[in-house]
């Protein structure tokens, strides 16, 4: 054992000293922080909300809701399409939540009655024998709508809490229905739960083309039947270039109208005819689609409106080809394309030169008006700022205290130098998870904390393995070199043994656990983990070089 | 006395660890059943991680809290049962109240609070019993916003084709007794906010609805399982299956006697609980392992020893490491105990015991049943034997 090789020496200095350098941010001051450089300002380690303070929410969506709406709207559309296909029909019925059940008059439609459906989607799935008829979603497209469902849900969460301006927002999507999310630092969660709600006001808007070709971006005057709203491109442009105007504007309560926004911050406008040709809620649904190949093959963005929209929205576009008709979500206008023809039948497209990220993009906008689902809030917590701050307070004092006292205990038992060695081992180690964390993007818990309070107590366990050992090698009489060397050799079986019966424990902890219980989980293992190499090669450095330099005929142990 | 090397034990120490063995396990074999016995009579005292529910955390405004006020006005709120406890310091108190039914009484209990934020001139009753439903009655009429936002005051979120359209001065919003149910929690918390909200000061509040709960417990009760079952095949991979066995039935012993000591301190048994629970699994078999596998390697260096005698040497061989690493975690958990506040109590207290009754488990209970178990020295000699043979082949 006593013969290093240099290179591991260099290494697991390297290996410290790296460790060293990234778990410092932790333990510096505020004030020595803010000056140095960012990049290293980063690399603090998360306080869970906990610590920090904030909101969790666990929320749900009700996607069998959405499911049996979208059955109503299948019913509909096969009742319609029956009709148009001239098919006698007893009843169309939704079955349990699952299927569109067709009666037919006559069996001998059948054929007819299959087709009109399979014209309708092709991908539906259609089961029943004689008259009877059941048309279902394949499973693969609702396992397709259940994501889009979530995503498109949490899409819109994120652009409803980014409103509020907080800071680091977390939400993620959790099983199958099931929305994550964590706001720190907030402490009126009334407020928040209200804007979740709150939908995005989507209208169309004729461009009133009659001002436009002024080509002022703020006209004096208006007619009344006009006003001003400012287009997304102009408020990103404005955000850029002055981000206090963007949050003033945010912040500001009353909120401005759009056409205050115009006058007072100058932003890219356009002048648009108040009278609202649709409303949002008489769109069903828009998706991120491409053109035909012969057209080109562009990205697009197709649309559908339910029956009033179409007909409001047939008539509005078949008086106005060539102008411009502005789609207006909350107090902005995402796009104003060009009415190339009358749009009727419910459904239209919207073209231009876009990329496929911006049709997904606005196609999502379009949809964000509503949520698409139910969502119910099955868990919150929320954590006030001084409460936290009692939390990391007592958490900081229990780590100082238990480190404190396992060090005492070991300079007790073993002594200074190896009570020393065994304690460096130790904050070494402590120092290897703080690294491990900033690098894991990790976020430290209360719960965290007690399992670094552990991992301290642990951390020794290995030192104490190889110093019992070596305590008998040398009463069996065996020299203080080769009772080191034997030891620490028979030693590391049973200390390799102890860490990964351990680290069973901490995974399937990891795996199970929910919240804060994740935090002790993860400062837990990975404390295990470090531990195998402090108490595997960092142990044995230390060891070596002290047996080189001191080269000792007794042991001090 | 920081200048050398203290022994904890002096010299090898030769006790007859396992003729107390009959009494160990049958000691052991009461405290058990009688855990188990007060987990189905007396019951956990499961947290809101578990049963669902509401946690709040006050500190009075001014002075110390009286907890005896406290539970006057909470108890008198109708909300179900209520728990005080202080919490920390004498100026905080933790207050639980069980999970809400979507029942009637909590439209009422909507009522009241809408009544006083919003005003008396609101009300709010419940739709068919059949159903979830509830409907709201303001004063004026309001268009779709104007409900949203007089909904959110009872902490009810809604989505647009749930508000009324147009303006109405009435709107019948549509829910299922689910639904209702994960709402009507909120509706306590407001309840309990507006009743004690003028001497106290909510720090924190969390709620568990009804489905989550149940949740949480299933993935528990797996999560032990798996633990168990994924350290005892780990230990019959290492050693022999008497072994893996051994271990099983200490690593069982440990458990039940923790949650046992749970149900006698009716200390909370919360997701913090599982953890501490899992981790003194993960801790309890180290000793063990430590203890099998000095037991192992004293098999092949030892040949005519008995099977008892061969574990008693290796018990008071390992016994100085055994107690000492079962020191430091002792003394680490110590701290977390004495300071590590109010929230992480429970988990430090089980986790003290766990230190301890690992150790005891890892000397009596998996040693002892090594001797039960009829594990032949013989045969594991030879099959050492036969395992170098091949090695050095």
């Amino acid at each position: 054992m006593l013969n290093l090789p240099r290179w591991q020496t260099i290494t697991i200095v390297t290996v410290t000293v790296l460790a060293a350098l990234l778990a410092l941010p932790n333990l510096l001051p505020d004030r020595v922080m803010n000056v140095l450089p960012g990049w290293y300002q980063q690399s603090r380690i998360n306080l869970g909300l906990d610590l920090r303070g904030g909101a969790h929410f666990l929320l749900e969506a009700d996607l069998r809701g959405v499911m049996n709406e979208r059955l109503v709207n299948l019913s509909d559309s096969v009742r319609a399409e029956m009709r148009k296909q001239q098919v006698a029909f007893k009843s169309v019925d939704i079955d349990g939540g699952k299927a569109v059940v067709l009666v037919l008059r006559d069996e001998a439609q059948r054929a007819k009655a299959l087709e009109g459906i399979r014209a309708l989607d092709p991908t539906l799935t259609v089961a029943g024998t004689g008259d009877t008829i059941r048309v279902a979603y394949a499973e693969v497209d609702l396992t397709r709508k259940r994501k889009e469902v979530i995503d498109q849900s949490i899409e819109i969460l994120r652009r409803r809490v980014d409103e509020t301006g907080t800071i680091e927002p977390t939400i993620v999507r959790q099983g199958d229905d099931r929305i994550l999310l964590q706001i720190p630092g907030i402490k009126d969660t009334t407020e928040l739960k209200r804007k979740i709600n709150q939908t995005a006001k989507l209208t169309f808007h004729l461009v009133d083309e009659n001002v436009a070709a002024t080509g002022q971006n703020l006209p004096t005057s208006l007619p009344p039947t006009t006003f001003l709203v400012p287009t997304r491109e102009g408020m990103a442009a404005l955000r850029a270039a002055n981000p206090k105007a963007y949050d003033d504007i945010q912040a500001a309560n009353p909120r401005l109208s759009p056409e205050q926004i115009c006058r007072r911050y100058q932003p890219q406008c356009l002048p648009v005819l108040k009278r609202v040709v649709v409303g949002g809620e008489d769109l069903d649904d828009a998706k991120s689609t491409f053109e035909n190949q012969s057209n080109g093959g562009r990205p697009i963005i197709s649309f559908t409106f339910n029956a009033a929209g179409g007909r409001a929205f047939c008539a509005a576009t078949r008086a106005n080809i060539g102008k411009r008709l502005a789609i207006q979500l909350d107090s902005e206008i995402i796009s104003a394309p060009v009415v190339q023809s009358a749009i009727c039948g419910g459904s239209g497209i919207i073209t231009g030169q876009f990329t496929t990220q911006q049709t997904q993009e606005q196609a999502l906008l379009l949809r964000s008006g509503a949520l698409p689902a139910t969502l119910t809030i099955i868990e919150e917590r929320t954590v006030g700022a001084d409460l936290g701050a009692d939390a990391i307070h007592s958490g900081t004092v229990a780590a100082l205290v238990g480190t404190f006292f396992v060090i005492v205990f070991m300079l007790i038992s073993y002594g200074p130098v190896f009570g020393g060695f065994a304690s460096l081992a130790m904050l070494v180690n402590m120092l290897l998870v703080f690294a491990g964390m900033s690098v894991l993007g990790a976020s430290l818990t209360l719960p965290g904390i007690a399992g670094l309070v552990l991992t301290v107590g642990m951390s020794v366990d290995s030192n104490v393995l190889i110093y019992e050992r070596v305590r008998e090698e040398r009463a069996n009489g065996r020299s203080a070199f080769s009772a080191l060397a034997m030891g620490y050799e028979k030693a590391l079986t049973a200390v390799i043994d102890s860490n990964l019966t351990a680290l069973i424990a901490g995974v399937l902890l990891f795996g199970f656990g929910a919240g804060p219980i994740r935090g002790f989980a993860t400062s837990l293992s990975l404390g295990l983990l470090t531990h195998l190499f402090t108490a595997t090669i960092f142990t044995r450095m230390v060891l070596a070089l002290w047996v080189r330099w001191r080269r000792p005929t007794e042991l001090p142990l | 006395m920081l200048w050398r090397a203290h022994h904890l034990i002096n010299k090898r120490t030769s006790f007859d660890f396992l003729a107390k063995r009959r009494l160990a396990l049958v000691a052991s074999t009461i405290i058990n059943i009688l855990s188990l016995v007060g987990v189905f009579t007396l019951g956990l005292n499961f947290g809101i991680d578990f049963e669902g529910g509401i946690a709040i955390q006050v500190r009075a405004k001014q002075g110390d809290i009286h907890l005896e006020n406290l539970r006057t006005t909470t108890h008198g709120l109708g909300i179900g049962e209520v728990s005080l406890q202080e919490f920390g310091d004498n100026k905080s108190a933790l207050i639980r109240v069980q999970r809400q039914e979507g029942n009637a009484q909590c439209v009422a209990h909507a009522d009241q609070v809408m009544k006083k934020r919003a005003g008396n001139g609101w009300s709010v009753v419940p739709g068919a019993a059949d159903t979830g439903d509830v409907t709201f009655t303001s004063p004026s009429a309001l268009d779709s916003g104007g409900w949203r936002d007089a909904v959110s005051t009872v902490g009810l979120t809604l989505q647009d084709r749930q508000l009324p359209r147009g303006n109405v001065n009435s709107a019948k919003i549509e829910m299922s007794h689910e639904q209702r149910a994960e709402w009507c929690q909120q509706v306590a918390i407001k309840l309990v906010e507006d009743a004690i909200g003028g001497q106290y000061e909510l720090r924190g509040t969390e709620s568990v609805g009804p489905k989550i709960g149940e949740e949480l417990m299933h993935s528990g009760v797996i999560a032990v399982l798996a633990t168990l079952g994924a350290i005892c095949i780990y230990v019959w991979v290492r050693f022999e299956w008497q072994f893996g066995v051994a271990a099983l039935i200490a690593l069982l012993h440990d458990v039940i006697s923790t949650v046992g000591l749970f149900v006698v301190l009716h200390l909370d048994f919360s997701l913090t609980a599982l953890a501490a629970v899992l981790t003194i699994a993960g801790y309890s078999i180290n000793d063990t392992v430590v203890i099998f596998d000095r037991v192992r390697e004293n098999m092949r260096r030892y040949r005519k020893m008995s099977l008892i005698e061969l574990l008693n040497f290796s018990i008071n061989e390992t016994l100085a490491r055994t107690l000492m690493t079962s020191g430091t975690v002792f003394v680490a958990v110590l701290a977390l105990v004495l300071f590590g506040g109010p929230v992480l109590y429970s988990f430090s207290v089980a986790m003290l015991w766990g230190v301890i009754v690992g150790t005891y488990s890892s000397i009596w209970i998996a040693s002892a049943c090594l001797v039960y178990m009829k594990l032949r020295p013989e045969q594991f000699r030879a099959k050492a034997a036969e395992d170098e043979k091949e090695a050095k082949a």
